[in-house]
C-alpha cells in the first residue's frame, strides 16, 4: 500500500506536466519574447554579461523563492490584501538579495544600483504570482519559478553577449575581439578584421531595444511561427 | 471570507517576521558591508597610481588593499587654507576618525567653499617615490562626477588618474571611467605652466592642442568631457594652498 | 524656482524614464494599441508618480534615514516601504477612477494594478533617493517624470495606430515592431541630451 504511494508520488514529483512547467518558459511561453514582462530590466543590465548574469541569478532567485512561499501561504492569505501580500514578499526577498549581493559582490552591487530594487516590480515575478503560485501546490510553482527564470536568464544573456561583443569587443569581460594585446582576434594585425571598430551604438540603451526587436523576430519568423501576431 | 479581524493579525504577523528577518540580516552584514566599501574606496584611491604599485590592481585580494594603505599610504585631512587638521579637531567636527579615507567628498561639496575639508593620501612606492593623491568632484551630464588625481612629488605632473561617475551614459560620457586610452592622456601632463602659473588640465573637443596641458575629449560626450575639466580646474586648486607650504 | 523648472524639463525630456530609462516598459508596450488608453493610463501615471513620490520622500527622510525620528539606519526597509506606498496609491487611484469614469475604467482593465509593478513608479522614487533632491525638487522629478512617460506613450501608441496599415514582415508584426520603434524614439531623444536644461 505505501509502495504504492510512493510511487505515485514520485511519477507525480517530475512528470510531463512539471517538465513542462520548465520548458515551456524557455520558448512558447517565453516570458520576455512571449509574455513581454520584466523588460525594464532586460535593457537596463545587459551592457555587460557579468551584469545580466548577476541579475538573472537574483530574478531566478526571487522568482522561485516568491512563488513557493506564495503558494505555501495561498490559503491563508486575505483575498482583500493580496497584492499587497504579494508585494512585501517580493520585496522581503528583493532586500534580501540586496543585502547579500553588498556582502558578496560589492562591485557589481554598485554597478547594477536601482536596478537591484527594480527587480520589485519585475513584471515576471507578480505575475507568476498571480497566475501560478496562487492556484498551485508549492513543488509545482517553484518548478514554474525555476522556469520562467530560466527564459528570463536566457534572452538577458543573449541581449548581453551581443551588446558586449559588438560593443566593447569582449565577453565577460575578457576580450575577443579589438586592437588591443591578448585579443583573440587581434584586428590590428588579423588582414581579416582589420576594418573592425567597436560598435558603440551597441553600448547605448536603445541598442537593447533593437536587439529585442530582432530577437522577437527570428523567434517568431524563423523558430516558432506559431507566435505571429495576427491581430 | 476572512474576517477583517483575521486580515489585521496576518498583516501584523507578516510585518513583524519581515521585520525581524531583514533587521537580522542587516545588522549581520554590517561589518561586511563596511568592510567592502571602505575597500571599494581604497581601490579606487590606488587605481590612480595603478601603474607604481608593482602589481596589478585587479589581482589584488581585500586584505592586499588593506595592507598597502596601512603600510605605504599615509593619510592627510587639510582644510581649505592648506593646514592639515589634526585627528582631534577632525572628530570635533563630528567625522569619525581622522582619516582621510573617511571624507565623504559628495558631503564636503554640498558644505560653503570655506568650510570643506580636503582628503589627501601620500603614496610611497618601493622606489621611494612619493605621489601625492586629490580628490576631485564635480558635475557631469547627469549627475555627479568624481576622480582621484596622483601627481608626483614635484607636485606638477600628473602621474596618473581614475574617474568615476553616478550617472554618465554608458559609452559617451561613462567613457572617462572605462576608457583606459582616455585615462592614460592624462599621464606626464603638467598643472602648472614653466613660469609657475596655474594652468591645470583641459579636455579639449577635437583633439588637444596643447601638449602639456590638454587631452582629447570624447566624441559624444562634450558635456561631461567640460565637466572633467571644471573639476580638474577647481578641484587641483583647493589643494594649492597646501602645496605652496610645504614647497616654501 | 528654475532649478525646479530645470529638474522638470530634464526629467520630462532628457532623461525620460521610459526612453532614456527603458522604464515602465511593460504597460508601456501592453497598453500602446491605441491612443486612447494609452493617454488614460499615461495621465494615471503622472498622477500616481506626482504623489508617490513626496510621500516616499517624506518616509525616506524623516523614518529611514539616521538622521530621522528613529535615529538608526533603516534603509533596508526602503523597498518595502516604497512599494507600500505605491500599492495604496494605486489602489487610491483606481477607486476614484471606477466612481468617476467607469468607460476609462473598463478600458484601462488589468492595467490599473499593472500600475503599481510599473518601474517607473518605482524607479522614480529610487532615483530620487540616489539623486538626494529635497522636497520641492522631488514633487518636481515625479511631475516631470510622470510627463515624460505620458507623453512616450502617446507617441508610441499614435505610431503603432498608422503602421498597423503598414506591410511589416510577419514575425515583427506587433511586439517586434514596437521594440523597434521604441529604440528608435530613444535615439531620436539621446539628441536632446545636448540641452543644456539651465538655459530655461
Amino acid at each position: 500500500m505505501s509502495e504504492v504511494k510512493v510511487a505515485e508520488k514520485k511519477s507525480a514529483l517530475f512528470g510531463k506536466n512539471e517538465k513542462k512547467l520548465l520548458i515551456d518558459p524557455l520558448n512558447d511561453n517565453n516570458p520576455i519574447t512571449v509574455q513581454v514582462l520584466g523588460i525594464c530590466s532586460a535593457l537596463a543590465v545587459t551592457t555587460l554579461m557579468n551584469k545580466a548574469l548577476v541579475m538573472s541569478i537574483a530574478v531566478i532567485f526571487v522568482l522561485a523563492a516568491s512563488n513557493v512561499l506564495t503558494s505555501l501561504l495561498r490559503n491563508s492569505i486575505p483575498k482583500q490584501v493580496r497584492m499587497i501580500v504579494q508585494l512585501v514578499i517580493i520585496a522581503t526577498l528583493v532586500t534580501v538579495v540586496e543585502l547579500a549581493l553588498k556582502a558578496l559582490d560589492y562591485n557589481t552591487f554598485k554597478e547594477l544600483s536601482v536596478f537591484i530594487g527594480l527587480i520589485i516590480t519585475n513584471c515576471i515575478i507578480m505575475g507568476r504570482l498571480e497566475a501560478f503560485a496562487m492556484a498551485n501546490s508549492p513543488w509545482r510553482a517553484f518548478l514554474d519559478g525555476i522556469g520562467n527564470g530560466l527564459g528570463y536568464g536566457i534572452i538577458l544573456l543573449l541581449v548581453a553577449f551581443i551588446r558586449e561583443l559588438f560593443g566593447k569587443g569582449t565577453v565577460f569581460g575578457f576580450g575577443i575581439i579589438g586592437p588591443d594585446a591578448g585579443y583573440l582576434i587581434n584586428t590590428s594585425e588579423s588582414w581579416l578584421f582589420g576594418w573592425y571598430a567597436n560598435n558603440n551604438l551597441m553600448v547605448l540603451f536603445p541598442s537593447a531595444m533593437f536587439v529585442i526587436g530582432v530577437l522577437i523576430w527570428i523567434h517568431r519568423g524563423i523558430v516558432n511561427k506559431s507566435l505571429v501576431d495576427v491581430s | 471570507m476572512h474576517s477583517t479581524n483575521y486580515i489585521i493579525r496576518f498583516v501584523l504577523v507578516m510585518t513583524a517576521i519581515v521585520a525581524v528577518i531583514l533587521s537580522l540580516m542587516s545588522t549581520g552584514l554590517k561589518p561586511i558591508h563596511d568592510k567592502n566599501e571602505a575597500v571599494y574606496n581604497k581601490t579606487a584611491i590606488l587605481s590612480a597610481i595603478a601603474s607604481h604599485l608593482g602589481k596589478d590592481l585587479k589581482t589584488l585580494s581585500d586584505e592586499e588593499i588593506g595592507a598597502i594603505f596601512s603600510e605605504k599610504v599615509t593619510q592627510k585631512v587639510l582644510n581649505m587654507d592648506g593646514k592639515v587638521i589634526d585627528e582631534a579637531t577632525m572628530m570635533e567636527m563630528g567625522y569619525k576618525d581622522g582619516l582621510a579615507e573617511s571624507v565623504d567628498m559628495g558631503k564636503e561639496m554640498k558644505k560653503p567653499e570655506e568650510d570643506r575639508v580636503l582628503p589627501l593620501f601620500i603614496y610611497e612606492s618601493d622606489k621611494g617615490n612619493e605621489f601625492y593623491i586629490l580628490n576631485v568632484r564635480g558635475k557631469g551630464l547627469w549627475d555627479e562626477i568624481w576622480g582621484c588625481v596622483a601627481l608626483e612629488d614635484d607636485m606638477n605632473t600628473i602621474a596618473g588618474v581614475a574617474f568615476d561617475h553616478k550617472a554618465e551614459t554608458p559609452g559617451l560620457g561613462a567613457e572617462i571611467k572605462d576608457s583606459q586610452a582616455f585615462k592614460e592622456q592624462f599621464v606626464g601632463k603638467k598643472i602648472y605652466r614653466p613660469d609657475g602659473e596655474y594652468k591645470s588640465i583641459y579636455v579639449r573637443k577635437g583633439g588637444a592642442k596643447d601638449p602639456v596641458h590638454e587631452v582629447d575629449g570624447i566624441s559624444g560626450a562634450t558635456i561631461t568631457a567640460d565637466g572633467v575639466t571644471e573639476m580638474m580646474q577647481r578641484g587641483i586648486a583647493y589643494y594649492e594652498p597646501y602645496f605652496d607650504k610645504i614647497n616654501k | 524656482m528654475g532649478d525646479l523648472i530645470n529638474i522638470f524639463i530634464k526629467s520630462a525630456f532628457i532623461e525620460n524614464l521610459a526612453l532614456a530609462y527603458f522604464l515602465g516598459m511593460c504597460s508601456y508596450l501592453a497598453v500602446s494599441k491605441s491612443v486612447k488608453t494609452a493617454f488614460g493610463l499615461g495621465l494615471a501615471v503622472i498622477f500616481v508618480l506626482g504623489i508617490t513620490m513626496p510621500i516616499n520622500w517624506v518616509i525616506n527622510s524623516y523614518l529611514l534615514s539616521d538622521t530621522g525620528i528613529f535615529g538608526t539606519d533603516l534603509t533596508f526597509l526602503r523597498f518595502i516601504l516604497f512599494i507600500a506606498v505605491i500599492a495604496s496609491m494605486v489602489q487610491l487611484v483606481e477607486m476614484v477612477i471606477e466612481k468617476s469614469s467607469p468607460a476609462l475604467y473598463n478600458s484601462l482593465g488589468i492595467f490599473l494594478p499593472l500600475i503599481t509593478v510599473n518601474c517607473a513608479i518605482l524607479g522614480g522614487s529610487l532615483f530620487m533617493v540616489a539623486k538626494e533632491y529635497n522636497f520641492a525638487e522631488s514633487v518636481a522629478f515625479g511631475l516631470g517624470g510622470g510627463f515624460g512617460w505620458f507623453l512616450a506613450i502617446i507617441g508610441i501608441a499614435a505610431i503603432r495606430e498608422k503602421i498597423r496599415y503598414s506591410a511589416v514582415p510577419p514575425g515583427l508584426r506587433g511586439l517586434g515592431m514596437a521594440f523597434i520603434l521604441t529604440g528608435l524614439m530613444g535615439m531620436a531623444f539621446m539628441s536632446l541630451m545636448g540641452i543644456d536644461p539651465a538655459a530655461f
